[in-house]
């Protein structure tokens, strides 16, 4: 009797189901007190819907048939039907994969120079000069900026 | 004719052989999904879906395993899929309010014709309890061949059978104090 009332409290205490079916296992299904405290099956199933008899299968087969021939068409046993909502998923994977792939693409090479690196060719500051004056007089000037570099050089000297 | 006989006709695409399939697993799939579902429409719902997709996927049936189970299988799954979509429709008109429930003229999930008796005692099991209940009374299913079904470990299954017959139990016998106080 005290052993029951462990076993409920210890049962009652930690729902883990393994450890649930070894009280089950080991005390429960041998125990005729706890076994006093379930529902036979004789109770259960006087609890329970049984359905009887082939007319109900007949009913129901009526039904089953029209699905099936509006389903498939004469098909028959067609794998297509049960695949084709796979398929479709695949087809979404691919084309999001591909879209991906198309964007990232376009992104990385969007700022690319042949023979220059993305970063240099992506200054934000554009460099501009009127002109240049050198003793008053406007100047030769000559702009050069390095290969890589965000560096200018403006080189100034007179006409004449 | 056997069941395997049956089957392999089947996947000839003899129609003749599966609508001896229906036949012979229409009583026992409806009374499961009677008992799973606690509403007569649903479970006509569910039993149709079941045999359609019995048909559809008998190619991918291991003839290793039993039949029965992997009908059942099929069908546990079918309610599922039933009562989530009522639990979904409740809330629904949950949000809606209550005037709107009232106003409805057939909620199908609790027509009270449509209702089995015990549904209210069952309403107070899970689904896993009550299929487990159910394959236990009416086909006298061990707690292996219930964890085949319900695709978890026979412990488990072992664990909703006990806890579902304990619920029983305790109900049945508050039924019976109610029923004798009043």
């Amino acid at each position: 009797m005290s052993h029951c009332k462990t076993v409920e409290i210890f049962y009652a205490l930690v729902p883990l189901k393994p450890w649930r079916d070894l009280l089950i296992l080991r005390h429960i299904e041998k125990c005729a007190r706890c076994q006093a405290g379930l529902a036979s099956r004789e109770a259960v199933g006087s609890l329970l819907v049984k359905e009887t008899g082939a007319d109900i299968g007949r009913s129901l087969w009526t039904a089953v048939e029209a699905a099936l021939a509006g389903d498939s068409a004469g098909e028959g046993m067609n794998d297509r039907s049960t695949q084709l909502p796979v398929m479709r998923r695949w087809g979404w994977a691919v084309a999001t994969a591909f879209l991906v792939v198309l964007i990232t693409g376009f992104l990385l090479l969007k700022d690319f120079r042949p023979g220059g690196t993305a970063s240099a060719a992506a200054v934000p500051v554009r460099f501009e000069l009127e002109y240049v004056r050198v003793g008053g007089q406007p100047a030769h000037t000559v702009v050069y900026q390095p290969q890589g570099s965000d560096m200018i050089i403006v080189w100034a000297g007179t006409n004449n | 004719m056997d069941e395997q006989e049956l089957i392999a006709g089947c996947l000839r695409g003899s129609m003749e052989d599966f609508r001896m399939i229906v036949e012979r697993y229409t009583a026992p799939a409806r009374a499961l999904a009677m008992n799973v579902l606690g509403n007569r429409d649903d479970a006509e719902d569910a039993c149709q879906e079941l045999f359609i997709q019995v048909y559809r996927h008998l190619k991918s049936y291991d003839k290793e395993k039993s039949f029965k189970n992997w009908v059942y299988t099929i069908l546990y799954r079918r309610c599922l899929d039933h009562l989530r979509k009522r639990r979904r429709s409740a809330e629904l008109v949950k949000k809606l309010g209550r005037e709107t429930i009232l106003a409805t003229p057939s909620n199908p999930g609790h027509s009270h014709q449509s209702r089995s008796l015990s549904s209210d005692l069952l309403e107070q099991l899970t689904a896993k309890e009550r299929t487990a209940l159910c394959l236990w009374a009416n086909e006298g299913y061990t707690a292996q061949e219930i964890s085949e079904v319900l695709r978890c470990s026979a412990s488990t299954a072992r664990v909703y059978l006990f806890q579902a017959r304990k619920k029983i139990k305790k109900l049945l016998e508050q039924g019976d104090v109610s029923l004798q106080n009043g």
